[in-house]
């Protein structure tokens, strides 16, 4: 029998938030179909390193395996990707994981994402639709920013945008580009609409929009091929309206 | 509540490309007069230095010191907070916006040394400024490629602070106005190199 084909895994590994990261490298057979978070998986069932020592088997977070929930975020070979669809037949080897910094990292390649919920929290990323009045039909969807707005519910606030992101992290209170451009998917909605001044004062904070640099990795890193610098731009654009309308209307 | 932050980064994003951009635009014309001849660049030196300095001070206090002063200060505030990331990400868009870091943090040295030395020392202790003045200073091959890097960071900088600027402002919204801008300003930035070197080497023949 022809000997068994192996790709070596290089994981930055951490024990907990406060510890020291170090990195251990595993030996996975190969097959071509491999991505790595099954990868993941052949190393959770006999977590041994390459020298033989028999170690913790590697944390990760995964749920979907299909691209769509965002969980299995991490970097791999320097690049913030969503672990189940990074096929290792078309990745460099030694497959180099890590995770993803911009974030807090709670145990080897998983992070604590609740900033991504504050976020949203912060940028009204909601439409308010309860309240003391008579709740009427739902308002009519212009088709064509329907479509616009399909395409930015498809963010799954995997954290890709932020990682990529030179101005996102520990150094730095930007939001980062998927929150703020939640907020623009919330404006175009006919009844979101009404909270569109809330979302933009709002975007107007320190840490908002304006932290944003334009190095438009960002779009060049979404999974989800959310247009992400062209929404930017817009809200740059309705920010600096409601920005004047703030100044003369008061 | 005043979104003090939100003002702050527009301001210097217009300052930047009015008042900065204005003023280097001013200054490469103006050097570039010599490769007319010297003598004319001379005539130009004559003309500035003949503005009574009771509207020249203000001028230069208003219009350039000031927004200099501001643009350096909180833009090197800005980029201590950037994890430049172009190993990585090595995008187009992304190595500009690192060069754009990393053009700012050789300028602020070089200025301050430019800025001291020709202006408070030389023009500031009196002496006349002249092509003589200039083509002695750059015998000295290092001044000469010192002044040729921090020439072309400003025009860098300031070329790639023009795309961004319309990025910043919600000018270029779709990606294909964004390509066009920006190619334009690096057609813009390649010239006014070009120039530069030109101009540059005069002083060396």
């Amino acid at each position: 029998m022809a000997e068994q084909k192996t790709v070596t895994f290089v994981i930055e590994r951490q024990d907990g938030p406060d510890q020291k990261p170090y990195t251990q490298e595993f030996d996975v057979p190969y097959n071509p179909a491999l991505n790595v978070v099954a990868a993941l998986m052949e190393i959770q069932k006999n977590p041994v390193t390459r020298d033989g020592k028999r170690v913790a088997p590697v944390v990760w977070e995964c749920n979907c395996l299909e691209k769509v929930c965002g969980a299995c975020m991490m970097v791999i070979n320097g690049k913030a990707q969503q672990a189940c669809c990074a096929l290792v037949a078309q990745l460099k080897q030694p497959v180099h994981l890590a995770p993803a910094r911009t974030f807090p990292v709670i145990r080897d390649l998983l992070i604590d994402r609740t900033v991504m919920f504050e976020s949203l929290k912060r940028i009204h990323g909601w439409i308010n639709v309860d309240g003391s009045w008579k709740v009427h039909e739902a308002p009519r969807q212009n088709p064509y920013t329907a479509q616009t707005a399909y395409e930015i519910s498809h963010c799954m606030t995997c954290g890709c945008c932020l990682e990529a992101c030179p101005n996102v992290g520990p150094q730095s209170d930007f939001i980062g580009p998927a929150p703020v451009v939640q907020a623009y998917l919330f404006n175009i909605n006919p009844m979101g609409n009404y909270d569109a001044p809330t979302r933009l004062n709002a975007l107007m904070e320190k840490g908002g929009i304006t932290s944003c640099g334009n190095s438009q990795n960002c779009v060049q890193a979404c999974p989800k091929n959310i247009k992400l610098t062209t929404y930017l731009a817009q809200l740059n654009r309705d920010v600096n309206m409601q920005a004047l309308r703030n100044i003369f209307d008061n | 509540m005043y979104n003090v932050t939100f003002y702050l980064r527009r301001l210097h994003s217009l300052c930047g490309l009015v008042c900065l951009g204005g003023f280097l635009l001013e200054h490469i014309l103006t050097n570039a007069r010599v490769l007319i001849s010297p003598a004319s660049f001379n005539s130009a030196v004559d003309l500035l230095a003949s503005i009574p300095p009771q509207i020249m001070i203000p001028l230069e206090l208003g219009l350039v010191a000031t927004p200099f002063l501001f643009h350096a200060i909180y833009g090197a505030y800005i980029g201590w907070q950037a994890k430049n990331n172009p190993q990585n990400y090595s995008y187009i868009n992304n190595i500009q916006f690192w060069l754009q870091r990393m053009t700012a943090w050789y300028l602020l040295v070089f200025l301050a040394w430019h800025v001291f030395y020709l202006r408070f020392l030389v023009k500031g202790g009196g002496t006349h400024i002249s092509f003589q003045l200039l083509q002695s200073y750059f015998q000295n091959p290092v001044y000469w490629v010192l002044y040729l890097i921090g020439m072309w960071a400003a025009i860098f900088h300031f070329c790639n602070g023009i795309t961004t600027f319309c990025m910043t402002w919600g000018i270029a919204k779709g990606p294909r106005i964004q390509k066009v801008i920006n190619a334009g300003s690096m057609a813009l930035c390649a010239l006014l190199c070009l120039l530069s070197l030109a101009f540059m080497a005069i002083y060396l023949v």
